[in-house]
């Protein structure tokens, strides 16, 4: 109360749009996470900014200007630097708002948003750890405010704690079940292998009268999990359903490029996901593209896309962080699988989950030694996940090992959700079935 | 391929993975927290002129609506439960409740447009999204120790009047509100669709806004935010007697049940993680996630630790939880520090009063223990409508029919609030306010009473600058 008497009693004299700043005062010392005071709509949750209202990054610039010494308003800018990165993927937005977070916590050890939203970059940063650490002192400093359980749940996912995991999201939902609760139930029962349970959950989320962008992105996770179930017709309607809500959304793009090549078409595939990573170069299309540009038998192209995807491994690795298992899978297949090994060792030590089990496993096999990557490959699907990648790597691990009638079991399941693999992946399956 | 290095290049410096490395993995959504289908905007309780046997509610949901926001335009979500709830016992708990539930039909899957243009009416094959409602009345009686709970399903297939997208698509609008008036059986009327939003705010400013806005507080000048702005409305009118506590008619202002509590509620879907066989099973299936009775309580009193509680919580648990934030409301400190205006910072029995126990001799319950602290909007259906013209200041003003006494359309609650917590109950009568006075479109004087909202062909969101006037002291 002190620091506000003494910076701004100087800016007011006569009685001003009163309630204007009252509220800006009040929302840099109380706000949550979307730090927006014009469109602060006065409810349970803000909705999207209004046409003219004041930018959010600007608005808590000035909140800074006003009386730097408030946390609050640093966390209010790094929560409107990461809504800014969501927007648009520039990944400057999440240097930007990593200084914000850290600005605000050297000044307020105790701020939930600061501590949320370090717990989030931790989280982008494949530090599990570091983000479950801080994500239960959020917990700890409030305990009855239910944004920290996702930063929470997401972290245990991934360092394997699906027992707590569990825990941390049922209550989620039952204090507060929307799409951030319904999002990580649906991720949880895919994982165990519920698919249509995976559907089910996403489905509630699916909110007619919600952002077109959340929209989008639950239809787009609905059609990833159609593909898993081998309904490549559900599919297609969702990921339509998705671009009717968002025009040329990547993921939905992604998922008709994955129903082209299951058709035969491998030409169009491979100009969507062009396309798609023109914009948008995230690994995991990357992969995608080259992997199909080399299907069909398009060398020059798809080695352009490898060198993309070793030029971001590079800057990871220059970067010193831990990269995710699909850069594991990667090298295990288009690179040193030795080197591959050694990393998926890293990967699993840093994030314990069934998808680390998965890659770990599948560099093993491709390094010769199958009988120890069928074990990781039947690691990773302890918790009943049928996930059709991690069906093709234990096929082919058990092929290796000489174990046909269990290799043959797995790469059949496997190829029944093939529009899930790459074009590649479906080729490496059927020769070993051959 | 140069500038996806120097973006890498970028994120290198603090190891951020994204986009490079958590993949379709994540389960962080965009606007994460956000879940606008689900938020209570407004709720709103008066005795309208035109029908002085009924109360009338109006309660507005999902905010941020441009009426240009198409082609993809809100709508209530089919999977969650909108409520309206009354009591009339005065102990927090709904005795009455109107449930409202929805389901859009799209004629035409493979079009995303709301209509083709020159969709006359409901049943025009051109109005391609058409979205429909049920209304079930819930009743709860409590005796002696036991609950009994009732429940009735009164209107099926009601049509939710859409937005205005434009004269080309919908050439005569009208047709949609005119037809989505409907009677409610067992007497009253319903009204479910797009309005203009009849809230009325200056919420912009910054501190840059405060040089630029001077002498607006009670001068005008305020910029409205929310002008040009649509909401989801669900407007109700029903005889007296289906809501008191005696099912009867009020006989006046002095009536042992003449005072209703009111507030709005959503509620979403409870599900257990594991499902068992296939089949989710969990004890209470529904969640509260979004509650409304008073204006503004959720943002100026609840702090932000226990919002998410708020939002969940019933009425008759306020006392408990969260009267000590309204005994001293980190508000009064707020303007203290900012203008000086000399507002009491504690001991606000009298905000507790006003807001949540209701004023005695206007519209406190009666009869029960208390009375207790329940934020719900007390409105005493005795007390008669204004006379001549309403006055925005509602009960600081002089006029009894207005806000704490339930709430009009035209209260001007955020002013009336900033001078309550000023100390105007106290003595310390500060003329403070928004500079906003009134709402960017006229009330009907007829139901549903909300105005029409803009089109969206020729909408001009948050642009209305209030004229500037002579000084309106406290309480105007």
């Amino acid at each position: 109360m002190t620091a506000i008497r003494t910076n701004l009693v100087k800016l007011v004299v006569v009685p001003a749009a009163v309630f204007a700043c009252t509220l800006a005062v009040l929302l840099a010392l109380n706000h949550s996470h979307a730090p927006d005071p014009a469109s602060l709509r006065l409810g349970a949750d803000s909705g999207p900014s209004l046409g003219s209202a004041k930018d959010p990054v600007a608005a808590m610039q000035d909140a800074i200007r006003a009386d730097p010494a408030r946390a609050a308003a640093w966390a209010g800018l790094g929560q409107a630097y990461l809504q800014r990165a969501r927007e648009t993927s520039d990944p400057a937005f999440y240097v930007r708002a990593q200084r914000s977070f850290a600005a605000a916590r050297r000044r307020d050890g105790r701020n939930v948003s600061a501590l949320v939203g370090a717990a989030t970059l931790a989280n982008l940063r494949h530090d599990f750890s570091g983000a479950l650490q801080l994500g239960l002192e959020a917990r700890r400093v409030a305990p009855a405010l239910v944004l920290p359980l996702t930063v929470v749940a997401d972290a245990q996912i991934e360092l394997g704690r699906y027992g707590e995991a569990e825990h941390t999201i049922q209550r989620l939902i039952d204090r507060k079940p929307a799409l951030p609760a319904y999002a990580r139930a649906s991720y949880y029962r895919e994982l165990t292998g519920d698919l249509g349970g995976a559907v089910e959950a996403m489905r509630l989320a699916a909110s007619a009268g919600g952002a077109p962008q959340s929209r989008a992105y639950v239809q787009a996770l609905v059609g990833d999990l159609e593909l898993q179930r081998g309904r490549t017709g559900a599919a297609r309607v969702a990921y339509r359903d998705a671009l009717g809500s968002v025009g040329s959304y990547p993921a939905a793009e992604v998922g008709l490029a994955r129903l082209d090549s299951a058709a035969g078409r491998p030409g169009p595939a491979a100009a969507r996901l062009r396309r798609v990573t023109e914009r948008l170069p995230q690994t995991g299309y990357l992969i995608l593209l080259a992997e199909t540009e080399l299907a069909a038998g398009h060398r020059r192209q798809g080695e352009r896309a490898l060198r993309l995807v070793r030029a971001q491994q590079r800057l990871l690795r220059a970067a010193g962080a831990v990269p995710d298992a699909e850069l594991v899978n990667f090298d295990a297949r288009h690179g040193n699988s030795a080197a591959a090994v050694q990393l998926g060792r890293r990967v699993w030590r840093s994030a314990p989950s069934v998808r680390s089990a998965d890659a770990l496993g599948w560099a093993l096999t491709r390094a010769g030694r199958p009988v120890e990557g069928f074990a990781w490959a039947r690691r990773a699907m302890r918790m009943g996940s049928h996930d059709a990648a991690f069906r093709l790597h234990a096929g082919l691990a058990a092929a290796g090992a000489g174990r046909r009638g269990l290799a043959g079991r797995y790469l059949r399941q496997a190829l029944a959700a093939r529009a899930a693999l790459s074009p590649l992946q479906v080729r490496d399956a059927r020769r070993a079935l051959r | 391929m140069k500038r996806l290095l120097i973006a890498l290049a970028a994120i290198a410096a603090v190891a951020i993975a994204v986009p490079l490395g958590f993949g379709s993995s994540h389960r962080e959504a965009p606007e994460i927290s956000l879940d606008p289908a689900a938020d209570n905007t407004d709720t709103y309780a008066w005795t309208a002129k035109d029908a002085p046997g009924s109360i009338t509610v109006a309660a507005n949901w999902i905010p941020g609506q441009n009426p240009a926001g198409g082609p993809n335009f809100y709508r209530f979500d089919d999977k969650a439960d909108y409520y309206i709830h009354l009591d009339n016992t005065g102990d927090g708990k709904a005795d009455v409740s109107y449930l409202f539930r929805f389901k859009t039909k799209t004629r035409n899957k493979n079009s995303f447009l709301y209509a083709a243009p020159g969709a006359t009416g409901f049943r025009d094959p051109k109005l391609n999204v058409i979205q429909r409602y049920s209304i079930t009345r819930e009743t709860t009686t409590r005796r002696h120790g036991r609950t009994r709970e009732r429940s009735k399903v009164i209107a099926r297939g009601l049509p939710v009047a859409p937005p205005n997208v434009g004269p080309k698509t919908f050439p005569s609008y009208s047709n949609f509100v005119g037809a989505a008036i409907r009677h409610v059986p067992g007497g009253g009327k319903v009204f479910v669709g797009a309005r203009d939003d009849s809230f009325f705010v200056d919420l912009g400013a910054t501190f840059d806004g405060i040089n630029v806005r001077k002498l607006t507080g009670n001068q005008g000048q305020g910029k409205d935010d929310l002008s040009g702005m649509s909401i989801s409305s669900v407007v109700l009118q029903v005889p007296e007697r289906k809501v008191t506590r005696d099912h009867r008619q009020v006989s006046g202002s002095n009536d042992r049940d003449a005072v209703v509590g009111v507030w709005s509620t959503t509620e979403r879907k409870r599900l257990s993680v594991k499902r068992r066989h296939g089949r989710t099973r969990v004890r209470n299936r529904e969640v509260q996630v979004s509650r409304l009775g008073n204006p503004l309580i959720n943002e100026v009193v609840i702090p932000l630790g226990q919002k998410d509680r708020f939002n969940r919580t019933k009425p008759n648990r306020d006392a408990a939880l969260y009267g000590k934030y309204a005994v001293k409301p980190e508000l009064a400190g707020v303007l203290n520090a900012l203008f000086h205006i000399g507002a009491p910072e504690n001991n606000r029995t009298d905000i507790v009063q006003a807001l949540l126990q209701g004023i005695p001799g206007l519209n406190q319950h009666r009869g029960a223990k208390g009375p207790p602290a329940v934020d719900t909007l007390k409105l005493n259906l005795g007390t008669p409508p204004a006379a001549g013209v309403e006055n925005r200041f509602g009960v600081i003003g002089g006029d009894n029919a207005g806000f704490p006494n339930g709430r009009r359309l035209g209260d001007d609650v955020v002013d009336i609030e900033l001078q309550v917590v000023a100390g105007f109950l106290k003595g310390n009568k500060v003329p403070l306010g928004d500079g906003v006075d009134r709402n960017d479109k006229a009330f009907l004087p007829v139901f549903p009473y909300l105005a029409d909202p803009a089109s969206g062909f020729d909408s001009a969101p948050s642009t209305r600058i209030e004229p500037g006037h002579p000084p309106v002291p406290a309480g105007g």
